[in-house]
């Protein structure tokens, strides 16, 4: 049974059903999640404030080196050394689900592209797979290996970005220095035990290498997005707003000659993942080592979901009937962790176990009042909430920012009612759990770990392994993210060789002609993943215009505030058990180190910075709000 | 063209396309493109990630690498009148580490904007000793794809200044050197 809050039961083929009896099964009353952290009211941190002078609030505004614009609010017990009030705020409107309403689907493919700087390839596929879906088109062989390619490389930019260019400063000696000084000094005499990969001899060589704007490692993350983009605009034409997907494959012309090309740029990434993998393993034992209390930096429960990425070219049909078996056969397999256990692969299951939720967002509610829910079930018959994407209506409500009422652009989306976490660990997780993976000379997936078997390059071969942690925090997702580019990499090449086969064979065709239905209403949803892991685009067509667009992004499940349960987001419940650790008892010299590295672990890309409509015209970059001027009543 | 150019120039074009007035910048270049240029200019629109347009500027030999970039967008700064045209010689003038880390971030992270453009590709050293600056204050920031009357009224004059300060060194010379926003005294009423 994969469900435990929501009142779905499944009959002897195991096809869900609502439980019978229940009037409102999916009202506010519905089961509330257990054993969770709750969030202090705000009553009682006013309190606290009052009463105690080593309680203060610490807000960051904006949140730097992240991907557009968000603010936390953190109230602090200096005393304690912990955090007792966490608020992740989206400071922007995401607009393009209002400004998808009565288009074409396809003018999708570009416009939701914009919604991101970094990564606009995946919301161009992830709409894409929604309108194949929608209107049933399947893409020929070549089109999805080609398309996973693309993606591939997408998320080959994007991991060492994140790595060496946003979270690595946390970890260079230009930041541990000023607030970790003992730990620093630590570093300059441990030795690094994997200094034969990465040749960094010392961990503190290694911290000095990672600082911003001259450390090695920064300036080789910043030549590695070029590699990786090189590759990419062969079969995409441009980066990040690729100009060759559509529905039904991809309409790039593949050739040997592109495909050599693109393999030069891909075995960079072959040593690179070696390297990166060893610096992320040697810095994490490095910080377990000196204090086990950084574990406890950034750590959560290991709820976890991902809509699985990278599709076999033999399975995927497009079809949410067959959605399940063409999901099982991802190299990336899609699935939900509750507590550190795979509770599901089933891509139906995942799809009707989420919910989205506004209670602290700028949005009105979109259900209730008596209005009729447009699609109570799925289009196999599977139960929907009314909180389900295809049933949700973006309704916009800017207002003042109260902690008790609205205080984010975010929305709030459970699975289950459950708080999970998005991520390319995820993606990890689920396919050493799972072990679903195609047969392939290069990835192994053993139940516990992912053993990658990298190629020589300058370094030798290589096997490496990722081990499904024991503890789930900061250090986790940097390291995990590290081995996903290994993993990334490893799909990559087998795709490649696949891709190759095919235009040995002649089989050169990379997309299926399709018509756009003019009458009646279909529904599509995309299923992919962008570099921090969950993406889905829920499209309704009705006579052959967008009737609804619904996007859930990486970052809309891990910016998410707290729920109607008392439940924080993952940033916010992430922060909450995070111990303050910098060597200062002065509060006034407090960087929040630990917290920032809490917060940028899970990649935050709050998909909004490039294009953004509110009443007042477009933005495109963001702006800063002023968290302490919370208008907050209490409760 | 009336003056041969006699050093290498990159006309690049920034801004955002169907961004109505931040839209100029690559409206110029458009148009620049279908001109007859002198040998040794090149039109281009680097509306892309700074990062990548310090790749695009390093690449060029080292023998031929661009001794001045004219580099024309909108750009919003606090008290002039929308439509006013600046233009002048930048000072090359480079903020504290800090903010030239959060440009980094910036540029990787998808933002584009002209400041950012030019501090990182400064930094980085990508960029000529010679830049000239030609910025235009936009009056609405707006998706579509037409400027406000005010912006194109200026638009035939943004271009003629582009051309000008691509081909003639007598020119640029006489424009103020300035920090990024320029000065009143910048202004440009004739030419």
């Amino acid at each position: 049974m994969c469900f435990k809050n929501l009142p779905i039961e499944f009959d002897a083929e195991g096809k869900p059903h609502l439980r019978a009896g229940i009037a409102d099964p999916y009202g506010p009353t519905a089961t509330v999640p257990r054993g969770v952290p709750a969030q202090l009211t705000s009553g009682q941190v006013e309190e606290l404030l009052k009463r105690n002078g080593f309680i203060r609030e610490l807000d960051f505004d904006p949140v730097t080196r992240v991907a557009g614009a968000l603010a936390f609010h953190t109230v602090a017990d200096f005393k304690a050394r912990k955090v007792v009030e966490a608020r992740s705020m989206a400071t922007l409107f995401r607009g393009y689900e209002v400004i998808m309403v009565g288009r074409d689907p396809r003018d999708a493919i570009y416009i939701t592209s914009r919604a991101c700087g970094v990564c606009g390839g995946v919301h161009s596929v992830t709409s894409a797979m929604a309108i194949e879906m929608a209107i049933g088109c399947t893409p020929p062989p070549l089109g999805v290996l080609v398309r996973n390619l693309a993606l591939a490389l997408e998320f080959l930019y994007d991991h060492p970005l994140h790595l060496h260019l946003l979270a690595g400063p946390d970890y260079s000696s230009a930041m541990v220095r000023p607030t970790n000084p003992g730990l620093l000094t630590r570093a300059r005499t441990t030795e690094a035990p994997h200094a034969d990969v990465h040749g960094f001899r010392r961990i503190g060589d290694l911290m000095d290498d990672l600082n911003p704007l001259t450390g090695k490692l920064y300036l080789e993350a910043l030549h590695m997005t070029r590699v990786a983009r090189e590759a990419y605009v062969l079969i995409c034409g441009k980066y990040p707003h690729p100009q060759t997907i559509v529905p039904g494959g991809m309409s790039s012309t593949i050739t040997l000659s592109v495909m050599n090309e693109m393999f030069t740029r891909l075995a960079q990434f072959f040593d690179y993942s070696k390297k990166l993998t060893a610096i992320w393993d040697d810095l994490t034992e490095f910080f377990y080592a000196a204090n086990p209390a950084y574990k406890q930096v950034g750590s959560r429960r290991a709820n976890m979901i991902d809509s699985g990425i990278f599709d076999h070219h033999e399975a995927y049909d497009a079809t949410y009937a067959n959605a399940p078996a063409w999901g099982d056969r991802r190299w990336a397999t899609p699935g939900v962790i509750v507590d550190g256990e795979l509770v599901t692969t089933d891509l139906h299951r995942l799809n009707i176990g989420v919910e989205e939720f506004v209670d602290h967002s700028y949005y009105e509610e979109w259900s209730g009042n008596g209005q009729r829910q447009r699609f109570p079930n799925d289009p196999v018959g599977n139960p929907l909430s009314p909180y389900h994407p295809w049933n949700k209506v973006t309704k916009p409500r800017p207002q003042g920012q109260n902690w008790k009422e609205k205080y984010t652009w975010d929305t709030t989306p459970r699975w289950d009612r459950q708080s999970m976490e998005a991520g390319a660990y995820a993606r990890l997780w689920n396919t050493a759990v799972a072990r679903n993976l195609p047969p392939n000379p290069f990835i192994e997936s053993t139940g516990t770990s992912l053993k990658l078997r990298l190629p020589k390059g300058a370094l030798p071969e290589m096997e490496i392994e990722w081990k499904v942690p024991a503890v789930w925090n900061a250090f986790e997702r940097n390291r995990g993210r590290a081995y996903c580019t290994a993993f990334t990499a490893l799909v990559a090449l087998n795709n490649w060789l696949a891709a190759m086969d095919r235009v040995k064979l002649g089989d050169t065709r990379t997309s299926t002609p399709f018509e756009m239905p003019k009458r009646g209403e279909q529904l599509g949803v995309g299923f992919w993943g962008a570099g921090r892991g969950y993406l889905t685009h829920h499209l309704v067509l009705d006579r052959g215009a967008v009737a609804n667009y619904q996007i859930v992004t990486p970052s809309t499940w891990n910016a998410s505030p707290t729920d109607r349960w008392g439940q924080p987001g993952p940033y916010e419940e992430a922060v909450l058990n995070t111990p303050l650790l910098e060597e200062t008892d002065d509060p006034k010299q407090f960087k929040g180190i630990d917290i920032l590295r809490a917060i940028r672990s899970f990649d935050p890309c709050m998909p909004c910075t490039t294009h953004i409509h509110s009443d007042a015209g477009v933005i495109t970059r963001e702006v800063n709000t002023c968290a302490c001027g919370a208008d907050d009543d209490g409760g | 063209m009336t003056t041969a150019a006699s050093v290498r120039v990159i006309v690049a074009g920034l801004g955002y396309r169907n961004l109505r007035d931040h839209s100029v910048g690559v409206a110029v270049t458009d148009r620049l493109e279908r001109e007859a240029w002198p040998p040794g200019v090149v039109v281009e629109d680097l509306s892309y990630n700074p990062i990548a347009v310090v790749q695009r500027l390093e690449d060029e030999p080292a023998d031929q690498r661009f001794e001045r970039a004219v580099v024309v967008a909108a750009v919003e700064r606090n008290g002039r009148a929308p439509g006013t045209i600046v233009a002048y010689r930048w000072d090359g003038a480079l903020p504290v580490e800090e903010e030239i880390h959060r440009a980094v971030t910036e540029a990787v992270t998808g933002v584009i904007a002209l400041d950012n453009t030019l501090v990182v590709s400064r930094y980085f050293g990508a960029l000529p000793d010679e830049v000239v600056v030609v910025e235009v204050e936009p009056a609405i920031h707006e998706f579509g794809d037409t400027f406000s009357d005010v912006v194109a009224r200026r638009f035939d004059t943004m271009c003629d200044l582009v051309m000008v300060y691509a081909t003639s060194s007598e020119a640029v010379e006489r424009l103020p050197r300035a920090p990024l926003g320029g000065s009143v005294l910048a202004g440009v009423t004739s030419i």
